[in-house]
C-alpha cells in the first residue's frame, strides 16, 4: 500500500470512527484493525466492479486464520442491523460499501458449530440463487446443521440452530481506484475460541502462531469455488 | 434433488418413530405382557446402594449439577448448562476413561474415517475447556430424599442431577431368552450401537470378510439411529463390491418398510448393490442358533458366515436399577418416567433424564441428543434461578453414507411438534430430506460429525 492510499484509508476509518461516537454500543463492539486492501490472486487490486453476484469471495481478515466472505448483494441493499454476539457484545452491522452500497463482508465461520471454508472443503456458502435449505435466494447457508443467514441484514440468523448472526467485517471503498479495504470487524473473543477449537488444524496449515498473525497490507480475495476444492450443495 | 417431504413419506416416517410412543402402542398387549413379567415398580423403593463415603471433590462453588453419562447428551449439557448459568458447579460422571463416538462409527468400517476421527476427543479437555469436573466413575445408586448419587468411587451430593446413560440391548424381544445365547450374541455378533469395543469387533469383521453371507438385522421399535443398520449394510456391500468378493449382505428387517430415508436407501440397494444386498422386510428375528450360525424369522431361517445382530433396545438398565422407569403404558422400552417437555422425573424437579433413555418418540440419534442438550441446559439454568422456560424441539439432522467408493450420502433434517391438549409429542415437523446421494453430502456428513465433536469438547 502506498502512502497516498494509506492516508486515504486512515481518513476513511477516522471518519467512520467519528460517526460511531454517537453509538456507544457499536463503538464498543466494532474493533478497528489495520486496514488491508483486497487483491486478486495475482496481486492486482480487486475492484468493486469485479465482485461477482453469483458467489462469495473469500479473504482472510483481520488474522491469517480468519476467513471472511465478501458478498455482492446485487440489486438488494444492505440494512445496518442491531445485533448481538454472546461473546463480543452488541453491535450494528455496517452499511454496504462500493458505488452501489451493496458490498458486504462477514466472518465466514458458522456461529453454530464453527464450520468454515478450508482449501479442501466448505460446508458454508453464499447461495446466490437459493438452496434446498431455504426458498429465498441470496442467503448464506451452512449445510453442516442447516443454519441460514441473511447477508443483507448483517448476516442475521434466519433459520436453523445457529444462536446468532455471522460476525461482520467492515469495508471501505476507495472511489478513485474502485478498490476495497477491510478496516475492522467484530469478534476478537470469538476468534480466540475459534483458534482454540481448530488449533491443531491451523498449526498444520499456517505454522505455529501463523493463524494469529495480522493479514498485512493486502488480503487475497478469491471466489469460494476456487478457494475450496469442494463446496456443499445443500 | 432435495424437496420438502411429501405427506406420504411423512406418514411413513412418523408411523415408524411414533410406533414406540405410548399413544400408539401397536404392540400394546405384548408390551404389557413384558411389563407384567418385570413390573416397573420392581425397583421402586429399593435400598439405596452407597459407598458410605463422599467422592473426593472440591467444595461446590454454586448449585451442584451432577451429570451421569458422558455421551452426546451428558457432554452437551455439562458444557452448556455452565454457559447458561455460570454459577453451576458441574460434575460429569462417566464410566469410560476413553471417549469414542457411536455416531459416525459406521464410517470406520469401509475406511472412510479412522478410529482417531471417532476417539481423538478427551473428556479431560472437554472439562477443562468448559470449566467443569470430569470424574471417571460408574453410577451405582441414587437417594433422592438426601439428593445423593452414589458412584463406585464415592457418593456425591447434588442440587440438580441429570442421568443420561443411553441404551441397553433387549435380546428377549428378538426371541433370545436363554443366557448362553445372549452372551454369545453380545460377544460374537454385537449390534455395534453401544460400546466402542463393539465397533472394533465389527471393524475387524468387515476388514476380514472374504465372502459369503453377512447378516445385518434391523429391530422394531424406536431403536437407536434409525438409518444406521441400512447405512451399515450399504457400506459393507460397498466393500464387497470394491474388493470383488463373492458375498452378500442379507438385511433382516423387522419393519415392513425401510424406517427412514427409504427412497435413498432403495435407490442405493437397487442401483449400487443389486445382487449384493438382499433386503427382507417384515422379517423380525425370532431366534438365533449361534452354533449353527442361523437366524430364524417367523417364516424362514438364514445361514450366515458373519453377522451383526442388532436386537431391540431399551433405556439403559441403570434407569430400571434406580427405580426411574416409566410404566409400560408410557414406554414400552423401559424408558424413564419424565415430563416430556422439561425432562424432570415426574414429581422431582431436581432429577432429569435425557438422551436415549427418554420416553419421547424422538429419533435416538447424536444430533437429537446434542440439540436436546442445548435446550435441557437452559431448562436447568431456568430451574436453578426459579424461572420458567418455553419448550423447544430438538433437531434430528441425520446423514447416511450409502457408498464408500466414492463417499456419497443422503440426509434428513426434522424437528418435532408438541400438542398441549394431549401433552404429547406429535411427530415430525419442518422436515427436509435429500434422498439423492452425492459426494457433496458425503463431505458434509464428515463436517457434521466434526461439528458435534467441537460442540462437546471445545470451549
Amino acid at each position: 500500500m502506498d502512502r497516498r492510499s494509506f492516508v486515504k484509508t486512515c481518513a476513511g476509518t477516522a471518519i467512520a470512527a467519528a460517526c460511531w461516537r454517537g453509538h456507544p454500543a457499536l463503538a464498543a463492539a466494532m474493533a478497528d484493525h489495520p486496514p488491508a486492501r483486497l487483491v486478486n490472486a495475482d496481486g492486482s487490486p480487486l475492484k468493486a466492479a469485479d465482485v461477482t453476484t453469483t458467489e462469495a469471495l473469500v479473504f482472510a481478515y483481520p488474522y491469517r486464520g480468519i476467513p471472511c466472505f465478501l458478498i455482492n448483494l446485487g440489486g438488494r441493499a444492505a440494512h445496518p442491523t442491531a445485533l448481538a454476539s454472546p461473546e463480543d457484545g452488541d453491535y450494528t452491522s455496517p452499511a454496504g460499501a462500493g458505488p452501489h452500497a451493496n458490498l458486504v463482508a462477514c466472518v465466514a465461520i458458522c456461529m453454530h458449530q464453527l464450520s468454515y471454508p478450508t482449501p479442501d472443503y466448505s460446508a458454508i456458502r453464499y447461495a446466490a440463487s437459493g438452496s434446498p435449505l431455504t426458498d429465498a435466494p441470496g442467503l448464506i447457508v451452512c449445510c453442516t446443521h442447516g443454519s441460514v443467514y441473511d447477508p443483507a441484514t448483517g448476516a442475521a440468523r434466519v433459520a436453523g440452530p445457529a444462536p446468532n448472526a455471522l460476525l461482520p467485517a467492515r469495508l471501505a471503498w476507495d472511489a478513485e481506484s474502485d478498490g476495497l479495504i477491510a478496516t475492522g470487524c467484530v469478534g476478537d473473543k470469538f476468534f480466540a475460541r475459534f483458534f482454540d477449537a481448530y488449533k491443531s488444524d491451523l498449526i498444520d496449515r499456517f505454522g505455529p502462531g501463523g493463524y494469529r498473525q495480522p493479514v498485512g497490507e493486502t488480503a487475497v480475495a478469491i471466489p469460494l469455488s476456487r478457494y475450496s476444492a469442494a463446496v456443499s450443495t445443500c | 434433488m432435495t424437496h420438502e417431504i411429501d405427506r406420504r413419506h411423512f406418514l411413513k416416517m412418523s408411523s415408524t418413530v411414533l410406533a414406540a410412543a405410548p399413544a400408539v402402542l401397536a404392540t400394546g398387549p405384548a408390551a404389557l405382557a413384558a411389563g407384567a413379567a418385570q413390573p416397573a415398580s420392581d425397583k421402586q423403593g429399593a435400598p439405596f446402594v452407597s459407598t458410605h463415603r463422599m467422592l473426593d471433590l472440591p467444595k461446590a462453588r454454586g448449585p451442584r449439577l451432577v451429570i451421569i453419562g458422558g455421551g452426546t447428551s451428558g457432554l452437551t449439557i455439562a458444557k452448556y448448562a455452565k454457559k447458561a448459568y455460570p454459577k453451576f458447579d458441574v460434575v460429569l460422571v462417566e464410566k469410560r476413561c476413553m471417549y469414542s463416538s457411536c455416531f459416525a462409527s459406521n464410517l470406520w468400517y469401509p475406511g472412510i474415517i479412522d478410529l482417531e476421527f471417532l476417539a481423538d476427543h478427551s473428556f479431560l479437555d472437554a472439562a477443562h475447556n468448559s470449566d467443569y469436573i470430569y470424574v471417571n466413575a460408574t453410577c451405582i445408586g441414587l437417594d433422592r430424599a438426601s439428593r445423593t448419587v452414589a458412584t463406585n468411587e464415592g457418593d456425591i451430593k447434588y442440587d440438580f442431577l441429570v442421568i443420561a446413560p443411553g441404551i441397553s440391548y433387549d435380546y428377549d424381544k428378538i426371541g433370545v431368552h436363554d443366557i448362553d445365547t445372549k452372551v454369545a450374541l453380545r460377544q460374537t455378533y454385537p449390534g455395534g450401537f453401544i460400546c466402542p469395543t463393539e465397533h472394533v469387533t465389527i471393524h475387524r469383521k468387515v476388514r476380514q470378510f472374504e465372502g459369503g453371507v453377512f447378516i445385518q438385522t434391523v429391530p422394531s421399535g424406536n431403536y437407536r439411529c434409525l438409518p444406521a443398520p441400512y447405512e451399515r449394510a450399504c457400506l459393507i456391500a460397498s466393500v464387497i463390491k470394491h474388493n470383488k468378493l463373492k458375498g452378500k449382505v442379507v438385511v433382516l428387517d423387522a419393519n415392513p418398510e425401510i424406517t427412514i430415508k427409504a427412497p435413498g436407501f432403495h435407490a442405493a440397494f437397487d442401483e449400487l448393490y443389486k445382487g449384493i444386498i438382499e433386503w427382507h422386510p417384515t422379517s423380525a428375528v425370532t431366534g438365533v442358533d449361534v452354533a449353527q450360525r442361523t437366524v430364524h424369522t417367523e417364516f424362514d431361517s438364514y445361514k450366515f458366515d458373519d453377522a451383526a445382530i442388532y436386537p431391540n433396545i431399551r433405556a439403559a438398565t441403570l434407569i430400571e436399577e434406580l427405580g426411574l422407569m416409566a410404566p409400560p403404558t408410557k414406554s414400552n422400552q423401559k424408558e424413564a418416567n419424565i415430563d416430556i417437555r422439561f425432562y424432570n422425573l415426574i414429581g422431582d424437579e431436581h432429577v432429569y433424564v435425557t438422551g436415549d433413555s427418554r420416553p419421547m418418540p424422538y429419533s435416538k440419534s447424536g444430533n437429537t441428543s446434542n440439540s436436546e442438550g442445548h435446550y435441557v441446559a437452559k431448562v436447568l439454568a431456568a430451574r436453578a434461578q426459579g424461572k420458567d422456560i418455553t419448550w423447544t424441539s430438538p433437531q434430528t439432522l441425520c446423514y447416511s453414507m450409502v457408498d464408500a467408493f466414492p463417499k456419497q450420502a443422503i440426509w434428513v433434517d426434522t424437528y418435532y411438534g408438541y400438542d398441549a391438549t394431549k401433552d404429547a409429542i406429535t411427530g415430525f415437523k419442518d422436515t427436509k430430506v435429500d434422498n439423492t446421494r452425492s459426494e457433496a453430502n458425503g463431505a458434509t456428513y464428515l463436517e457434521w460429525a466434526h461439528g458435534l465433536y467441537r460442540d462437546m469438547f471445545k470451549a
